[in-house]
C-alpha cells in the first residue's frame, strides 16, 4: 500500500470483490453466481487501475465482465434460468474432504506467499513512461512475444471448430412445408385442425395460461411444453372463476 | 490556426528473431490443419475423408522432413530477443537435441495413428468418429446422420492442431509458450474424446471429465508461472535458472511453490499419481485411435516439456522439491501397477498400465543426468510404438453382433484359435509392456532404471526396486490377457477381428515390428537419443 487513498480503495474494493467470488460458490441459482462474478471482475478492473495499469483494467472489464460473464448469462437464459445443478454427492464425504484439502492449499499459498517481501517497487518501465501503456503492451506482443501471440491463433480456430462440431446439427434432408405437416395431419388423423390455443379468458390472454377442456381441467396440448418444463404455467381456475361470474351478471342483468 | 499535435514515439520497440527455418516443422502442421478446415467447410462430403487423411499425412511428412533436413541445422533459440544485458538470447522456442528427437517422435507417432483413425471399415468416414457429434446418442437425428452418409471429418484438423501444440510444448523455451502449447495440445484432444461413434454417453462423460480435470490442472500450471515469474522476474526458463544460482533471498518461498505447482499441470497431462483420476475414464471414452493417440504423442509431450522444466529451469534448487516427486512417482508406478490388476475391461486396463508406465518414465527423469534424459526420450519412442498397436488391435476386436468393440477382458477368450496373427501380435505387445527381454520395453526400462540407479542416488535406488517390483506385478496382468487369449475357451457372445484396409495394417505391423527390432538391436535409436541429449539453455 503506496499511500491512504489506494489503501482506503483496496479495504472497500477487497471485501466486496471477495462477497461476489463466494457468491458464485454460494448462490444456488446459476444467475446469482453469474453476476457475482461479474462482481467480482467489475471490483478487480477498478483494482487493476488503481494500480496504475489502466489497459488492463478496462480490458478487463470490457472482456469479462461485458463479453464473457453476459454471453454466459445469455447462454443460462436461453438454457432456462431455473436449471440449478444437482447436489447429489455421488462419493460418500467427498464435499468435506475437497473443502479440507482446498484450505489446505489455501493456507499454504497464502502463507508461502505473505512470507515474501518484495522490498522497494521498482516503478514502471521505462517504456512505459515513454511510450504509455497501450505502445508498451504492443512492443511485447508483436515484439517479445510475437510467435506465442500467434499461435493462440490455434486456440481460436480449435475453439471455433470445436463448437461447431458438437453443437452444430445440420439439416438432414427438406424442412418439412406447411403443406406437408398439414398432409400428414389428415393422414395420422391425429389433431387435423392443429393444436389447440391456449386460454382466451374474459380479462386474461397469454400463452402461459392453458385452455381448459369441457370438463374443466386444463388442456396440456394448448400451451408450449418449454413453459411447462420451466414449471411457469399459470393456473387458469382463478380466470374461469372470473368468467363464469361475469356471465352470471350477466344473466342477472338481463332477467332484471 | 490549429495545432497539429504529434506524439513523439521513442524507438524502443525490438522485433524477435524469428528463423523460420527453426519454425518450420511446426509452421508445416498448423498451415496443413488450415487447409484440413477448409476442406472440411467446402469439399464434397464423399471427397473429404480422402482429402483429409491425405493432408495430414502429407503435412505430417513435410513436417518431419523439414525437421529432419532443416530445422536440425538451425539448431538454437528462436524467435528470441536479447536479455536485458545483452549477453544472450532469450527464446521462446529452443531447438536442440531433444526437441529435435521429441518433434520427430511426435510426428512419427502421429503419422501412424492417423493411418489407424483414418480406418473407414467399408464406411465413408472414419469409423471411429459419430456421424454427427451435435445429435443426441441413439436420437433419430443421429440415425438419420448415419444413413444420410455424414461423417465428422473436423477429426483430423483437430489432430493436426493437437501435434503442432505437442511439437511448441516439448520446444517451449519460457512459461508462457508452455503454457500456450499446453492449451493448443489439450483443446482439440478435449473435442476429439467426444466424438466416438459407439458408446457416446460414455465418450461424452469422458470429454467433459477431461475437459474439467484439464482447465484445472492448467490453472495450476499457470499459478506456478507466476509465482516463478514473481521469485525469477522472467518467464524464461534459463533466466529462472540464472536467478536461482545467483540466489534471491527475498524471495526464496516463492520457488518450491512454483516449480511444484508447473510440474502439477504436467503431471496431470502424463497421469501421475495423484493426478491420474481421468485416465482410465478418458482413456475408455475415447474413440479406440484417438486413445492410441493420445496415449503415445500426449505422454511423449507432457514428459519431453518437463524435461525441459526440470533439467533447464528448475534443476539448480532440485534438492528442496525432487522429494515430493520422487513420491509421486513411487505412488504412481504402484498405484497404476495394483489398479492395473483389478480392471476387467481392456481399455482401462491399459489406462492403468499407461499409469504405471509414467512411474517409470519418472524414474528416470529424477536421474538428474543426460544418461536420464536419453533414456526417457528412447522410453518414450518405443512406448508410443507399442501403444499405438495395441490400441489399434483393441480397435480391431469387435463384437458380432453390434458392431462395437469387444472390450471386456472376458470377450477376448479364446481370441488366439480363432484369430492366430492379432492374437500373436496383441500378445507380443503385451510382453513388450511387460519389460520382457528382445522387447523394446525391456531396453527402455533397462535404461530408465540405469539412470535412476547411477545417477539418482539412494532414492533413484529405491525408485528402481519400486519399478522392478512394480513390473513383475503388470506382468502378471499382462500374461493374463495372454492365457486368456489362448488358453481359455471361447464366449459365449462370438468377437471376431475386423479386417483393417492395408494402410491400418501397415501402421500397426509398423509398430509391431520396430517394438522387436528396437528390443534385438537398439543400438541406432539409443544412440540418437543419447546425442540428442543436452538441452541449449
Amino acid at each position: 500500500m503506496t499511500s491512504g487513498s489506494e489503501a482506503v480503495l483496496f479495504w472497500i474494493l477487497a471485501p466486496i470483490t471477495v462477497a461476489g467470488a463466494l457468491g458464485l460458490l454460494f448462490a444456488r441459482k446459476a444467475v446469482y453466481a453469474a453476476l457475482g462474478i461479474a462482481l467480482a471482475m467489475v471490483n478487480l478492473g477498478v483494482l487493476y487501475l488503481a494500480l496504475g495499469a489502466p489497459f488492463l483494467g478496462v480490458v478487463q472489464v470490457v472482456v469479462y465482465t461485458g463479453a464473457v460473464m453476459m454471453l454466459f448469462l445469455f447462454v443460462l437464459m436461453l438454457v432456462g434460468v431455473d436449471s440449478s445443478d444437482s447436489i447429489v454427492e455421488t462419493i460418500k464425504g467427498q464435499r468435506v474432504v475437497s473443502l479440507a484439502l482446498g484450505l489446505g492449499l489455501v493456507g499454504l499459498l497464502g502463507s508461502v506467499i505473505g512470507q515474501v517481501s518484495v522490498g522497494a517497487l521498482p516503478g514502471e518501465p521505462k517504456s512505459v513512461t515513454d511510450n504509455g501503456h497501450i505502445n508498451a503492451m504492443a512492443d511485447l506482443i508483436f515484439g517479445k512475444y510475437v510467435w506465442v501471440f500467434e499461435v493462440t491463433s490455434a486456440l481460436l480456430i480449435t475453439a471455433a471448430l470445436g463448437a461447431m462440431v458438437l453443437a452444430h446439427r445440420e439439416r438432414i434432408g427438406e424442412r418439412p412445408t406447411q403443406r406437408a405437416w398439414a398432409a400428414r395431419r389428415v393422414r395420422t388423423g391425429e389433431h387435423v385442425a392443429g393444436l389447440p390455443a391456449p386460454g382466451v379468458y374474459a380479462r386474461h390472454n397469454a400463452v402461459d395460461t392453458p385452455a381448459l377442456l369441457p370438463d374443466g381441467t386444463a388442456s396440456e396440448l394448448s400451451i408450449s411444453r418449454v413453459l411447462a418444463a420451466r414449471d411457469q404455467i399459470e393456473a387458469p381456475q382463478g380466470y374461469a372463476e372470473i368468467s363464469r361470474e361475469m356471465e352470471q351478471e350477466i344473466t342477472e342483468g338481463s332477467t332484471r | 490556426m490549429t495545432t497539429v499535435s504529434t506524439v513523439v514515439m521513442a524507438d524502443t520497440f525490438t522485433s524477435a528473431s524469428i528463423s523460420y527455418s527453426a519454425l518450420m516443422p511446426m509452421l508445416i502442421v498448423f498451415v496443413v490443419a488450415l487447409a484440413e478446415v477448409l476442406v472440411a467447410g467446402f469439399a464434397t462430403r464423399e471427397s473429404r475423408h480422402a482429402l483429409q487423411v491425405g493432408l495430414s499425412l502429407i503435412g505430417l511428412l513435410g513436417a518431419l522432413a523439414a525437421l529432419l533436413l532443416g530445422a536440425r541445422f538451425h539448431q538454437g533459440v528462436t524467435a528470441s530477443v536479447a536479455d536485458a544485458a545483452g549477453s544472450r538470447q532469450l527464446g521462446a522456442v529452443v531447438v536442440d537435441g531433444p526437441t529435435i528427437f521429441l518433434q520427430a517422435g511426435v510426428l512419427v507417432l502421429a503419422l501412424l495413428a492417423v493411418l489407424i483413425m483414418s480406418e473407414r471399415l467399408g464406411g465413408i468416414g472414419a469409423d471411429a468418429f459419430t456421424p454427427m457429434g451435435a445429435a443426441n446418442p441413439g436420437s433419430v437425428q443421429e440415425r438419420a446422420a448415419q444413413r444420410a452418409g455424414l461423417t465428422t471429418s473436423e477429426a483430423f484438423p483437430l489432430m493436426m492442431l493437437a501435434v503442432g501444440g505437442m511439437m511448441l510444448f516439448v520446444a517451449a523455451g519460457d512459461l508462457l509458450t508452455l503454457f500456450v502449447g499446453l492449451e493448443v495440445l489439450s483443446l482439440p484432444l478435449y473435442i476429439l474424446t467426444g466424438l466416438a461413434r459407439r458408446r457416446r454417453l460414455l465418450s461424452q462423460e469422458a470429454a467433459l471429465k477431461y475437459f474439467l480435470l484439464g482447465a484445472f490442472s492448467s490453472a495450476f500450471l499457470l499459478f506456478g508461472a507466476a509465482l516463478l515469474y514473481g521469485y525469477a522476474g522472467s518467464v524464461y526458463l534459463s533466466e529462472i535458472a540464472s536467478a536461482i544460482s545467483a540466489g534471491q533471498p527475498d524471495r526464496e518461498v516463492l520457488l518450491v511453490p512454483g516449480v511444484l505447482l508447473v510440474l502439477v499441470g504436467l503431471l496431470f497431462k502424463v497421469g501421475a499419481v495423484p493426478f491420474h483420476s481421468w485416465t482410465p475414464d478418458v482413456y475408455q471414452g475415447a474413440p479406440t485411435p484417438v486413445t492410441g493417440f493420445m496415449a503415445a504423442c500426449t505422454k511423449l509431450a507432457a514428459f519431453g516439456a518437463m524435461l525441459r522444466v526440470v533439467y533447464v529451469g528448475a534443476a539448480g534448487d532440485r534438492w528442496n522439491w525432487s522429494v515430493v516427486v520422487v513420491v509421486i512417482a513411487a505412488l504412481t508406478m504402484i498405484v497404476g501397477a495394483v489398479m492395473s490388476v483389478t480392471q476387467t475391461d481392456v481399455k482401462r486396463l491399459l489406462a492403468y498400465s499407461s499409469i504405471a508406465h509414467a512411474g517409470f518414465i519418472l524414474t528416470g527423469v529424477l536421474a538428474f543426468d543426460v544418461t536420464g534424459v536419453s533414456a526417457v526420450m528412447f522410453y518414450l519412442v518405443t512406448y508410443g510404438l507399442t501403444t499405438i498397436a495395441a490400441f489399434g488391435i483393441v480397435y480391431l476386436v469387435r463384437d458380432v453382433q453390434s458392431g462395437s468393440e469387444a472390450t471386456h477382458l472376458s470377450q477376448w477368450a479364446g481370441l488366439g484359435r480363432k484369430h492366430p496373427v492379432a492374437a500373436a501380435t496383441f500378445a507380443f505387445l503385451m510382453l513388450a509392456f511387460a519389460g520382457i527381454p528382445l522387447t523394446s520395453g525391456f531396453v527402455a526400462k533397462l535404461g530408465a532404471f540405469g539412470a535412476a540407479v547411477g545417477h539418482g542416488g539412494a532414492s533413484g535406488a529405491v525408485l528402481a526396486v519400486i519399478g522392478v517390483l512394480s513390473s513383475a506385478i503388470t506382468v502378471f496382468v499382462y500374461v493374463r490377457i495372454i492365457v486368456m487369449m489362448y488358453f481359455t475357451e471361447p464366449a459365449e457372445n462370438a468377437v471376431e477381428v475386423v479386417s483393417p484396409s492395408i494402410l491400418a495394417k501397415v501402421a500397426i505391423g509398423f509398430c509391431a515390428v520396430l517394438t522387436l527390432a528396437l528390443g534385438i538391436a537398439p543400438k541406432l535409436l539409443l544412440d540418437w537419443a543419447a546425442n540428442a541429449s543436452l538441452f541449449l539453455s
